[in-house]
């Protein structure tokens, strides 16, 4: 029997609107709408085993939903429950320090990512090795390319084996070698893992990889099923908006 | 799938103790992510002084040289200052430093932080938290300075002494409860961040930095009205401690400036988790 282990029901997220002294001067004397929803009403059931992709236009909610889902954005109305520990791949190797070594770095970077002391300690060699950095693992990484410091992030980041794994838009690093073997690490990752929510604009990967897409649109679920039926309205809607744009 | 067994299994993502309880659960936080926390505070320290030829020296130098120019203008202005003037003046840099650095690193630990906000989820009392340790570590290693000055002037080498580490500990600690009340509020106007800036400048003169309290107590009816200064305490700590004495001032005022951090910590932590959550959808 199947279980369910992200559930979302009638979520809406509301960005405040940055406001100047005019504006609030202006608020005194008239309501005036300072709030952009970036969410509006999402509901969404996604079931253990199961590989969703998450598509649409920029600027339609795609982050802001894993965002949700990892609980760095509380929902204004509605709940998200979620049941398993939750892994989101986005930005790699956010909070590197350049004057710490590659080394010290993967161990800093894995515990903000929530490794425990042991776990990291004990993937430490494996992360390295596949990082491919040899002997410059012992370098400050300030003297790091953008590819090289790619790579680290993405060793450390695919060391563990979440529960739930949300991905955004991080196929694909460095130089085309290990682009390859980036995007083999990430697949390895998503069969490992439970249950996993990608977040792409790689139509090609998704439709061969998903078990079922969902389509977004100024902060709304308008379509889900079927890969390739979703994809096709994508386009389809695309080209709508297109048509629009011109006349 | 019911809907009784749905609630079982699953857990409503970023439920949490409620804010009353904050200045509990968040020193609860720091344990629980010690791992975590050790990774920021040594990413901090190290960060401090990165791409210089002197280095952790600077944790001394700074104060040493500050005392220097202040000691100068004093001569200058009042004329004739006591023996141990100088020494005054760089006890009382470093310990306010170690307030004014925390306080600020605590008011801007949200805006500052926004990459690693966005991007990954644990708790927010982190990021002030580690900040402030670190500038507790960083002006452990500058209060280094005391030890030529010990021998130099011959100062009694005795438990005394921990009186330094105290109020260093006690004005970060203050800092941080002060800070965290106004992050959030920092993450929607900036404003809060320059008008810090100033409370820290301002507070430089009306704190015993270039003035001692015993200074303030030959003024009179001075000597009562500084003491309503929570960080009036401390810094006068940490000179008696120096040269080999228990702190020589009455003990409501050491009462009431322990009190008053903690006050900033209990209602700053409150605040904090009560307001971070929405706060950080501005930035």
């Amino acid at each position: 029997m199947s279980q369910t282990v992200i559930s979302m029901q009638k979520v809406r997220l509301d960005f405040p609107r940055r406001r100047s002294l005019k504006s609030y001067v202006l608020n005194l004397f008239q309501r005036q709408d300072n709030q952009f929803t970036a969410l509006k009403g999402i509901n969404l059931e996604i079931e253990k085993g199961e590989i969703i992709g998450v598509i649409g236009t920029n600027g339609c909610g795609k982050s802001t939903l894993l965002r949700v889902i990892t609980g760095i954005y509380p929902p204004n109305e509605g709940v998200c429950r979620v049941n398993g520990n939750i892994s989101l791949l986005a930005g790699l190797g956010t909070g590197f320090s350049g004057h710490q070594t590659g080394r010290e770095n993967a161990i800093l970077y894995g515990s903000i990512l929530g490794y425990t002391e042991e776990k990291i300690i004990e993937k430490l060699p494996e992360i390295i090795s596949f990082s491919e950095l040899g002997e410059f693992i012992d370098e400050p990484i300030r003297t790091y390319s953008a590819g090289m410091k790619a790579r680290l992030g993405l060793a450390v980041a695919s060391a563990i084996q979440p529960e739930i794994l949300l991905i955004d838009e991080v196929l694909g690093v460095g130089d085309p070698t290990f682009k390859e073997k980036s995007t083999n690490r990430i697949m390895e990752m998503v069969q490992e893992a439970g249950t996993v929510v990608i977040v792409s604009h790689s139509f090609g990967m998704l439709s061969k990889i998903c078990d079922r897409i969902v389509l977004m649109e100024k902060g709304k679920i308008i379509q889900q099923g079927d890969p390739n039926e979703v994809i096709q309205t994508y386009y389809n809607r695309a080209k709508g908006i297109n048509k629009e744009g011109v006349e | 799938m019911t809907k009784a067994n749905l609630s079982d299994s699953l857990s409503v993502v970023g439920e949490r103790s409620p804010s009353i309880l904050a200045p509990i659960s968040s020193i609860g936080f720091l344990y629980g992510f010690g791992f975590l926390v050790r990774n920021l505070v040594r990413r901090e320290v190290r960060g401090r002084y990165r791409n210089t030829i002197l280095g952790y020296a600077w944790t001394v130098i700074e104060p040493t040289l500050l005392s220097v120019v202040y000691w100068f203008l004093f001569i200058m202005l009042a004329g004739n200052p006591d023996e141990y003037y100088a020494v005054w003046v760089l006890i009382g840099v470093i310990v306010w430093a170690c307030f004014g650095k925390s306080l600020m690193s605590s008011v801007t630990s949200l805006s500052g932080n926004t990459r690693m906000i966005h991007l990954v989820f644990f708790p927010r009392i982190i990021f002030p938290a580690t900040a402030v340790l670190a500038n507790i570590v960083i002006t452990m290693m500058s209060s280094l300075v005391i030890i030529p000055i010990i021998i130099a002037y011959g100062f009694p080498i005795g438990i005394h002494l921990i009186m330094i580490p105290v109020s260093i500990f006690i004005s970060g600690f203050m800092g941080m409860g002060l800070g965290i009340m106004f992050a959030p509020l920092n993450c929607m106007q900036k404003d809060v961040e320059h008008l810090f800036k100033f409370i820290v400048r301002a507070g430089f003169f009306v704190s015993p930095i270039m003035w001692t309290y015993e200074m303030a107590l030959e003024r009179g009816v001075y000597g009562d009205m500084v003491l309503w200064n929570p960080m009036v305490a401390p810094i006068t700590m940490a000179r008696h401690g120096l040269i080999g004495k228990w702190p020589d001032m009455p003990l409501d005022s050491i009462v009431y400036s322990i009190g008053m951090a903690m006050i900033f910590w209990i209602i700053g932590s409150i605040i904090f988790h009560r307001y971070e959550r929405e706060a950080v959808k501005h930035l």
